[in-house]
């Protein structure tokens, strides 16, 4: 009797922090979706409004046809306060922002996976002089925070001439990218047994295709996870993209989204609004991938 | 088909540990060859460098007559069986089976025949469309064959392919293994540290001690004629017992002296110690070279104190407390000797084993 009780309570405590912990999480989240549904007088209110009382999609309009029109201290008050319109002067930056942010992501991504892939299978499975050195150089960069990389990186983006030019967000990223990766990749591909490398090549694959044809479909979970890391940083990242960039022509979206609260308006609603569209290509991302992200897929491989 | 010929080969790895030194030895075309010893000895580090899976650091390695040191595994043609199996966890055992016919380019007609002849061959046909952990550990160990069998290599390569199977089954296939051998008609050579194994399938026998060969020989030959202690101990279950005493003259005979124990040598060993009166050596006995006789003559017996009956089955084990030693004897099962009691065993006097002290070589042959 008690225990079954005493059973119960524990349910019933786990099931209460799990709660607490899940609106804690999501709270924010659902805020954003919310507010983006809501005019700007409205997500103002008290109490707040977490289901909208006049949904409208006039902030999503808004992005999608901003005109050329530059809002200014004399034009402002053309903004209807009722409708929410005051939508900042660089909100038709916000479209090009992302696509420059998803040009820079991709990028990452692909060449990324290019560089640490080969590099993580040879640290693991290929012994060669330095090997263990290697891997502590490359991780010791990753101590080091950006904020004190921000000016070499500079002074070395300048020389390269690449200074307001999606280049330099790539290059930059993938010095950020690419050890972590390996990392993660080098951890995977330790754990996969040598003799599956060996019996590769004994049945016929050269180191390359060992590593193709073997390695790459198993460590498939652990790709994924590299996949999805590197995106979100590069599509994320802030503090380099605002160093490195000037013009809407390189300018990524944190930058842009950054900027709506610096102008003469500031719309919470049109705000929230991009954030939705912030997010939406990583949940994309997440949702192609989620089938992939299979754990045990090495379970067989060796002795049970 | 392929002779394989070691030429003065060594591995040394770059902290300057050594691997294996200066092996030279010829594997004859469809021999089957067993690499045995303690893990550590080399055995694998020699098989991976057939495989081309090692560097060789110093040497030669022939194929037929062609060095192969710098050829890398993938234009070997040789195949591999592994302790872990190393099966493609994200293969089926079709694909597995037939990866290394792909990987070479073979028709694909071709492959399908041949992958299921081998299938059908090992008895697992109905598990082609199986992912390698839906299989038991046997089965696995089937698929690893079959994958191996199919390229039907020029040299046949196995480092412990039965150490994870449970032991029934391991002496089945230790049969099936044999018989793959006459009806495949190609080089094998087999890496295992498991005594039984390595007599049962060899035609002949490296065995090997850290990096370095200590005897070559067919099975009988390892068993009966070991060069040192080592080899003989590592023969046989229970293992050789071993007694330290010094030779002594006895007239015209020689004889092996241990306290109370006086073995009388056979001419053809006291001929080959004859003036080496004195000399500090060990005593080799295999367990089964006693004799059950009642009343051991003088001269072959040896006195002792039973300590344990360790009865197997077919036959029996006695621990035996003799000269201040533990000697382990198999007797028949027929004689009911208990614990503590005081026997005398007759030692087969033709079929010991002496070995010099200090060295540990025999002083036989």
């Amino acid at each position: 009797m008690s225990a079954s009780l005493h059973g119960i309570g524990r349910r019933a405590l786990l099931f209460g922090a799990s709660v607490l912990f899940l609106a804690y999480v999501l709270a924010p989240v659902a805020w954003m979706v919310s507010s983006s549904f809501q005019p700007e007088t409205e997500i103002t209110s008290v109490p707040p409004h977490w289901i909208s009382h006049a949904p409208t999609l006039e902030n999503f309009r808004a992005i999608f046809t901003t005109g050329e029109e530059a809002v200014t201290y004399e034009t402002r008050r053309h903004g209807d306060p009722a409708t929410g319109k005051f939508i900042p002067s660089t909100a038709k930056n916000l479209l090009p922002g992302m696509g420059n942010s998803l040009i820079v992501a991709l990028t990452v991504v692909v060449l990324n996976l290019l560089v640490s892939v080969p590099a993580a299978y040879a640290m693991a499975k290929v012994r060669f002089v330095g090997r263990s050195a290697s891997i502590y150089l490359m991780l010791t960069t990753r101590v080091i925070p950006d904020i004190a990389l921000v000016v070499p990186f500079f002074l070395f983006i300048r020389k390269l001439g690449l200074l307001d030019h999606l280049g330099s967000l790539v290059i930059t990223y993938l010095a950020i990218t690419v050890p972590f990766s390996v990392f993660i990749l080098l951890g995977y591909f330790e754990s996969l047994p040598d003799e599956l490398d060996k019996a590769a090549r004994v049945d016929g694959c050269s180191r390359l295709q060992a590593l193709l044809r073997v390695f790459l479909p198993i460590a498939l979970p652990s790709l994924v996870a590299v996949t999805l890391f590197t995106f979100l940083t590069s599509w994320n990242e802030f503090l380099l993209a605002l160093m490195f960039t000037q013009t809407p022509a390189s300018q990524t979206m944190p930058i842009i989204v950054a900027s709506f609260t610096s102008d003469f308006t500031i719309s919470f609603s049109f705000i929230n609004a991009a954030g939705v569209l912030a997010v939406v290509p990583p949940i994309i991302l997440a949702v192609m991938f989620e089938r992939y992200i299979v754990s045990g897929l090495t379970a067989g491989a060796v002795k049970g | 088909m392929a002779r394989i010929k070691f030429e003065d080969v060594g591995k040394r790895y770059p902290n300057g540990f050594v691997a294996l030194a200066s092996l030279s030895l010829e594997i004859r075309d469809k021999e089957f060859l067993v690499l045995l010893g303690p893990s550590g000895c080399g055995k694998t580090t020699t098989l991976n460098m057939i495989a081309g899976l090692e560097d060789v650091s110093e040497g030669r390695l022939y194929f037929d007559d062609v060095v192969m040191n710098a050829v890398p595994p993938h234009r070997r043609d040789v195949a591999m069986v592994f302790q872990s199996y190393a099966l493609y966890p994200h293969k089926s055992v079709y694909d597995n089976i037939a990866f290394g016919l792909i990987m070479r380019k073979h028709p694909k007609e071709e492959i399908d025949t041949r992958v299921r002849d081998a299938a059908r061959r090992l008895e697992i046909e109905p598990l082609l469309d199986r992912r390698p952990h839906q299989l038991s550990g046997g089965q696995r160990q089937r698929v690893a064959l079959g994958r191996a069998m199919v390229r039907q290599p020029a040299a046949f390569l196995m480092d412990e392919p039965l150490s994870n199977l449970d032991a029934a089954l391991r002496i089945s296939t230790r049969a099936e293994l044999k018989q793959l051998h006459q009806t495949m008609q190609t080089t094998f050579v087999y890496v295992t540290h498991d005594q039984a194994e390595a007599l049962t399938l060899a035609d002949r026998i490296v065995v090997m001690r850290e990096g370095v060969v200590q005897q070559i020989g067919a099975p009988d030959e390892i068993y009966e004629q070991p060069r040192n202690m080592f080899v003989a101990s590592f023969l046989g279950n229970p293992p050789i017992n071993y007694l330290e005493g010094t030779l002594a003259r006895d007239g015209d005979d020689m004889r092996f002296a241990r306290g109370e124990l006086s073995i009388l040598l056979p001419p053809h060993v006291a001929q080959k110690v004859s003036a080496q009166q004195g000399r500090e050596v060990v005593l080799g006995l295999r367990p089964e070279d006693v004799d059950e006789r009642s009343s051991p003559r003088e001269g072959e017996a040896v006195h002792g104190r039973v300590s344990s009956v360790l009865p197997v089955g077919s036959d029996q084990f006695l621990g035996l407390e003799a000269e201040g030693k533990l000697l382990f004897c198999r007797v028949s099962k027929e004689l009911h000797h208990q614990q503590g009691e005081n026997i005398a065993l007759a030692v087969n006097t033709n079929r010991l084993h002496l070995f010099d002290k200090a060295s540990g070589q025999t002083l036989l042959w």
